[in-house]
């Protein structure tokens, strides 16, 4: 007789905490052994186009809404990754326009053209949009993996689905209707998903961020000189020369403060880099520090302030 | 459209208007959110070449760590999708560490400026968790988030972005539950599960970051009508506005200060050197009874500003020092030394007596004729002390020297009297020659 009177109870509360876990899933990424020593990971890495297994289901192209979504994830953990647009302009020279036909080349041929340690490859195996009824559903369902082109080897991968639900097992009807309007917008409820997929995800990938923070040095500047003189007012005309003395074989430039960007300087000598602006007649800059930058290949930039004078412009002159 | 005019279009029975006006008043009121944010124009000027650092995250309380580095990753997978390049964040806590700038309370404190020279970087978005309040009671629970984030021009000190937002979210009977169990426990589990709180996050980011990352779509009320520097950067450039000008004083007051020393060696009186200073330099120094003397006081003064201007700009302890501050800063020296032989006599005709110090024990007691004589001057001070110190190194050399004090109560230390000037030159080029101290002749009377 007890038995019964708990019975009823029991059963829709079980049923009701496994809906509630199913909603926040851990995703279960394999990580090869022997590639979790993070002095081993590689340091640059492409993402190459994720495919569909199945035919788009809408208008929304879900794989290419899903890697965009991962590079925006992955580039937070410590590797150097291709952008997306390098990416895909590498691959289109190459002549390799199919994803299909990308996942199929040797590592070898990847790293020859993307120039990368590593790539990461997703084929996104069924993605579905549903809203009817009191029901709203957004799954996606995938398989990543990281290639080690150096040395053929699979470092780790996983398979899994996330999915956004609402509906008859929803806890409040308040529930209901908000994922029902949520999923309304499809590119939206893909992007969502897709970022709990993810944020799950980046979790359990090896970070190799610890590895290099040794080794991160900006490019120095050691000193940096203009002609600019407390309270001179500049005229059209005047020519602002900037030099500046650093690390040679860098890109040089200058700002004048946020007006004016990347004024290229010509290196002259090793280390010693020179260049000038001409004010113009339509230029009207106030109280703006001169700021010298050096940027090195790998998009690392050194950056010194010129304290000693501001550019100021004579409105005077003008008139 | 409005939520009343949402609840006029339900069609049906009476009773089901009321019933979407309630429901439609729950959604609203269900997940409410207050952001309050602003862009500047200028953040339409960043583009690819600019580079973004996002700081690590500030937060008001230990606990919420775990919080912060969600936000952290979701304010950076948002901002990638912006126009603007964003820094690596293992770069940015690397460089963050190589200055040991670990802890994100005292971020604001430091200039934005020092932020563009450690990290390289155009802007930085500095932000902070004000508030992540779970409660729980029986059939109710609530989640309560808060973060303000600003984003400021390294280059300018002028904030492109700040916003700060409140998002609030709760289960519990005003969200009409499905059933008696989701009412008892749907509660339970919307404090307790961390999805919850990444969901509302992730939410909370996407409102917060929507401006941003269409800085174009911003309207009147969402942008900022003047330019906004940051508190910081305002004290600094002030600073170093006020020390250009210190600078340039200074620069025109050294100039000025030679030309006085040279006349005096020439042999002109200092009646006529202070005419001549007067009608060269009017415009730069007040007409003062002491030119030769205020120019040198001017100087000094102006030393003592830029030095403690300096002083207050100099980076953090933490910080190693810029190579560049060496080399900007002009060096005092010579100005310091100066003042050693600085001509503070000039206007002494027809003033009252000079003050002549009582000699201490240790010095040699000098008499003062009654005739007027050169003699050669290495030092003026204000404090006695430095002036005895002088004058004692001087006689234990040997030097006939002796202190006097003028009536701006000046201790100056001055060696021998001469007839004649080319006698007191011939000793000023010794002493300078030998002590290495900067001297000038001087003509006195005694009495």
């Amino acid at each position: 007789m007890g038995h019964s009177r708990i019975f009823p109870f029991l059963t829709p509360c079980i049923a009701y905490f496994g809906i509630l876990l199913a909603g926040c899933g851990t995703v279960d990424l394999e990580i090869r052994r022997g590639h979790t020593n993070s002095n081993m990971l590689p340091r640059s890495v492409a993402i190459l186009p994720f495919t569909l297994e199945e035919p788009d289901p809408e208008e929304v192209s879900p794989h290419e809404l899903f890697r965009t979504c991962f590079y925006n994830y992955f580039s937070y953990l410590g590797y150097v990754d291709l952008p997306l647009k390098t990416v895909d302009q590498k691959l289109s020279q190459a002549g390799l326009t199919d994803s299909n036909k990308i996942l199929q080349l040797s590592p070898e041929k990847l790293r020859k053209i993307l120039g990368v340690d590593a790539v990461i490859r997703g084929r996104v195996l069924s993605a579905s949009n549903f809203t009817g009824g009191i029901h709203a559903e957004t799954s996606i369902k995938a398989k990543i993996d990281m290639l080690d082109l150096r040395t053929g080897d699979i470092l780790w991968e996983t398979e899994h689905k996330e999915m956004t639900y609402s509906g008859i097992l929803s806890p409040t009807i308040v529930d209901i209707v908000q994922g029902q309007l949520a999923n309304v917008n499809v590119h939206q409820a893909y992007f969502k998903t897709a970022e709990i997929f993810l944020v799950n995800m980046m979790k359990e990938i090896p970070d190799p961020a610890n590895s290099w923070k040794g080794e991160i040095r900006l490019p120095e500047i050691t000193y940096i000189e203009t002609n600019l003189k407390p309270n001179l007012k500049l005229k059209p005309n005047d020519r602002i020369y900037v030099s500046l003395k650093g690390d040679p074989g860098l890109t040089g430039y200058f700002d004048i403060g946020s007006w004016k960007s990347n004024i290229p300087l010509k290196e002259i000598v090793p280390g010693l880099y020179t260049g000038s602006y001409t004010i113009k007649t339509s230029d009207k800059v106030t109280n703006s520090l001169i700021i010298g930058t050096l940027k090195s290949k790998n998009g690392l930039t050194g950056k010194k302030f010129y304290k000693n004078g501001m550019a100021q412009f004579d409105s005077s002159s003008t008139n | 459209m409005t939520s009343l005019t949402i609840a006029k279009n339900i069609s049906g029975p009476r009773w089901c208007r009321p019933l979407g006006m309630f429901l439609l008043a729950i959604l609203i009121s269900g997940c409410a959110s207050d952001l309050q944010t602003k862009v500047s124009g200028n953040l339409n000027s960043l583009s690819k070449d600019q580079t973004v650092a996002i700081l690590p995250i500030e937060t008001s309380h230990a606990g919420q760590k775990e919080m912060a580095d969600m936000f952290r990753q979701g304010l950076y997978a948002n901002l990638k999708q912006s126009h603007f390049n964003l820094m690596e964040k293992y770069i940015v806590d690397s460089l963050l560490k190589q200055n040991n700038l670990i802890n994100p309370a005292n971020f604001l404190t430091i200039n934005p400026m020092q932020f563009g020279e450690i990290l390289g970087a155009d802007a930085i978005v500095f932000s902070r968790i004000n508030k992540v309040a779970r409660s729980y009671f029986i059939i109710h629970s609530s989640i309560e988030l808060s973060v303000s984030v600003q984003m400021v021009d390294t280059r300018t000190g002028e904030i492109l972005w700040r916003a700060e937002q409140t998002e609030h979210d709760f289960s519990g009977i005003g969200k009409i539950p499905t059933g008696i169990f989701t009412a008892l426990f749907a509660p339970i589990q919307f404090v307790t599960n961390k999805f919850n709180l990444r969901k509302m996050t992730s939410k909370m980011l996407d409102k917060l970051t929507a401006l941003i990352k269409k800085p174009e779509n911003a309207e009147t009320n969402t942008k900022f009508e003047n330019l906004v520097i940051a508190k910081k950067a305002t004290t600094d450039l002030k600073k170093i506005a006020e020390l250009q000008q210190l600078k340039a004083e200074w620069t025109q007051a050294l100039a000025l200060d030679e030309e006085t020393k040279s006349a005096v060696l020439q042999g002109e009186t200092p009646q006529e050197t202070r005419k001549e200073t007067l009608a060269l330099k009017n415009d730069l120094l007040p007409p003062t009874p002491l030119a030769g003397g205020g120019i040198q006081n001017k100087v000094r003064s102006m030393v003592h500003k830029v030095l403690a201007v300096e002083t207050e700009m100099a980076p953090l302890a933490t910080v190693p020092e810029p190579k560049e501050q060496k080399v900007a800063t002009p060096t005092p020296l010579n100005a310091l030394k100066a003042t050693l032989a600085t001509p503070i006599h000039i206007e002494n005709h027809g003033k009252p007596p000079r003050e002549i110090v009582k000699p201490e024990k240790n010095i040699k007691n000098v008499p003062i004729g009654s005739a007027a004589f050169y003699t050669v001057q290495v030092g003026a001070y204000k404090t006695k002390a430095y002036a005895q110190n002088l004058l004692s190194k001087l006689v234990k050399k040997g030097y006939n020297a002796f202190v006097t004090r003028n009536n701006k109560k000046i201790y100056r230390v001055q060696v021998d009297k001469f007839k004649n000037k080319e006698d007191a030159l011939k000793l000023a080029q010794l002493i300078q020659k030998k002590e290495k101290l900067k001297n000038f002749i001087t003509r006195a009377t005694a009495g």
